[in-house]
């Protein structure tokens, strides 16, 4: 059953769209990252023009994170004050993101800046993964119990001035160091269309030393706030949002993301992760792909501009 | 939600409304419409009966949510003898052609090239081959493709050889969206004097009031020509959207970011009751 959409101006199957939406909501479920990372670039292989497929994607992400944000909140796991300051990062990194994304899209670059920007921050993202869950068997196998690390490790950063008290995460850290996160992920957001979970959630745990109980529940809340930032300015200044779009990828996600989580519950995490690790790879190789392959036609249309 | 729900509400209840607005802007040419009058006619018209009568099976193409292309019936009568052409032209609008090149080892736009008055579509079908008509003189005219894109206009003037190369990668990226369709239509005609033609459209149609004219050609001479408007666009939920999106981007952006909190709360609490 096809649908024409109307911001893409193009029909699409039905149900390739609620598959997508359904694929990514799978991931928020096993993962607890939302998936845009995966249904992007799946959106822009079908054939949504790019600025389409990130500024819708950019709207489901927000309905994804709602729901997820709801049981995390009900349970006390969001670290409101680092999430504040997270935030303060991540909307000037979003708005500042969308303006970068206008000024590319006009000068013909986007495709080729989402392209390159996906293919360096998944195969990083996917080889660190890979690495680290293939340790962890590896040690599992020789100690089964594991040692009891510390905390968190010290370095540099955490002698960087403007400290603050995060009660919650049990942290005393400069506060420049969550609001440089929080744009960079926001930056990372409006030209990707993605959360950015699957940057924040690790760089939370390992970079700011965050109690992992709130990571969840506390990029969730930046990230809603950021996707709605991102939708609201790029409907504002492209007008590239398709709710049409959005509506499917959301019902899709909300069925999605329940099988998702009862599938996690029953896999270990090491597994969970090298399966996440070898799908992000996967998306990574693809992309990278396109970009050296001799593409079959040169040439491309830009937006048409009727004068008046 | 209340809110959303009128808002919704409002929007139905406007687009019987919209679609009347495009109506009215465009000249009514009913069955048997006057000659252009830009055409000079190389043949008086008998009075009383015109020569050509030519009508469209919809007034208009309408995108609604299933739609997918559709091919439209042009059909009409002549006077014989004489053959018939029909030329579909979408609105000129500026395009920007983008050429991708090697660039240390990737693949990225570094070509680009604009072009003024470039028409969105361009069809043409005829009752006898093409070529074979316009080489009796009607070519000044009746443009082929070719012909017609050799007068779009280079924003910024380069070489003619390298003009040569976009325009063709311009016909290229067209022709994939079948907006240039790469066959000439055929013109049948039936009892020597009626006759019809089909008018493919694909799926990705720019909107705009595309121009259906119809040529009467004797001794490869224009006899007289009828030019009907056929006005392209998105009707009811896909129209109020775009047109929502456009001019109030803001409120829209609004209106999608609560869409996506209501339904991601209540898929969130729904399925986690299952």
């Amino acid at each position: 059953m096809e649908i024409y959409l109307p911001i893409a101006e193009q029909s699409m199957n039905v149900f390739v769209l609620f598959a997508l939406g359904g694929a990514a909501g799978l991931l928020a479920g096993m993962f607890g990252v939302g998936g845009g990372f995966l249904a992007t670039p799946l959106l822009i292989f079908v054939g949504i023009p790019p600025a389409v497929a990130v500024a819708s994607q950019a709207n489901q992400v927000i309905a994804n994170s709602v729901s997820s944000l709801q049981v995390q909140w009900r349970r006390g796991n969001v670290d409101l004050r680092m999430g504040l300051v997270l935030l303060l990062g991540g909307m000037i990194g979003s708005s500042a993101g969308v303006t970068l994304f206008t000024w590319l899209k006009a000068i013909g670059q986007i495709d080729f800046v989402i392209a390159v920007m996906y293919v360096v921050l998944l195969s990083s993202i996917g080889l660190l993964m890979l690495f680290e869950s293939i340790s962890t068997l590896y040690k599992r196998r020789r100690n089964p119990t594991g040692p009891r690390g510390k905390l968190h490790t010290h370095y540099l950063v955490h002698r960087l001035p403007w400290k603050m008290r995060f009660y919650k995460s049990k942290l005393y850290i400069s506060a420049f160091l969550p609001i440089t996160l929080g744009f960079l992920i926001g930056i990372l957001s409006a030209i990707l269309g993605v959360g950015g979970g699957f940057v924040l959630v690790p760089a939370m745990i390992y970079l700011l030393g965050m109690p992992t109980t709130v990571v969840i529940g506390t990029s969730n809340f930046q990230i809603l706030f950021v996707a709605a930032n991102v939708t609201f300015l790029q409907a504002a200044t492209n007008g590239t949002v398709d709710i049409v779009l959005a509506l499917l990828l959301i019902l899709g996600g909300v069925v999605g993301a329940p099988i998702g989580s009862r599938i996690a519950a029953r896999l270990p995490g090491v597994v969970l992760r090298a399966l996440m690790a070898v799908l992000v790879l996967g998306v990574a190789t693809e992309l990278l792909f396109e970009l050296l392959r001799t593409p079959p036609s040169a040439y491309s249309l830009g937006p048409r501009e009727v004068l008046p | 939600m209340r809110r959303l729900g009128l808002l919704l509400l409002a929007l139905v209840l406007a687009a019987p409304a919209w679609a009347q607005r495009v109506e009215q802007p465009l000249p009514a040419p009913g069955i048997g419409a006057a000659p252009d009058s830009s055409l000079p006619p190389s043949v008086p018209n008998t009075p009383g009966m015109p020569e050509l009568i030519v009508d469209l099976s919809s007034p208009r193409l309408s995108i609604t949510s299933a739609f997918q292309g559709e091919s439209l019936l042009l059909f009409g009568m002549f006077d014989p003898p004489g053959e018939i052409v029909v030329v579909v032209q979408g609105p000129p609008a500026r395009e920007t052609v983008l050429r991708k090149e090697r660039f240390m080892g990737l693949w990225l736009n570094t070509g680009r090239q604009r072009f003024d008055d470039v028409p969105a579509y361009y069809f043409i079908a005829a009752s006898a081959p093409l070529q074979r008509l316009l080489a009796r003189g009607a070519g000044g005219e009746i443009l082929s493709l070719e012909d017609r894109l050799s007068t779009i206009r280079p924003v910024r003037p380069r070489s003619p050889a390298r003009l040569a190369e976009f325009r063709q990668g311009l016909v290229e990226v067209k022709r994939r969206e079948d907006l240039y369709p790469a066959n000439f239509g055929q013109v049948t005609v039936q009892a020597g004097r009626l006759f019809r033609a089909e008018l493919p459209f694909p799926s990705r149609l720019p909107e705009g009031v595309y121009d259906v004219r119809t040529y009467l050609l004797r001794d490869g001479k224009i006899v007289t020509a009828v030019s009907r408007p056929l006005p392209v666009g998105k009707v009811g939920f896909n129209a109020e959207l775009a047109g929502w999106a456009v001019v109030d981007g803001p409120l829209y952006g609004v209106g999608a970011i609560i869409l996506a909190l209501v339904l991601g709360w209540l898929g969130g609490a729904v399925m986690r009751r299952l």
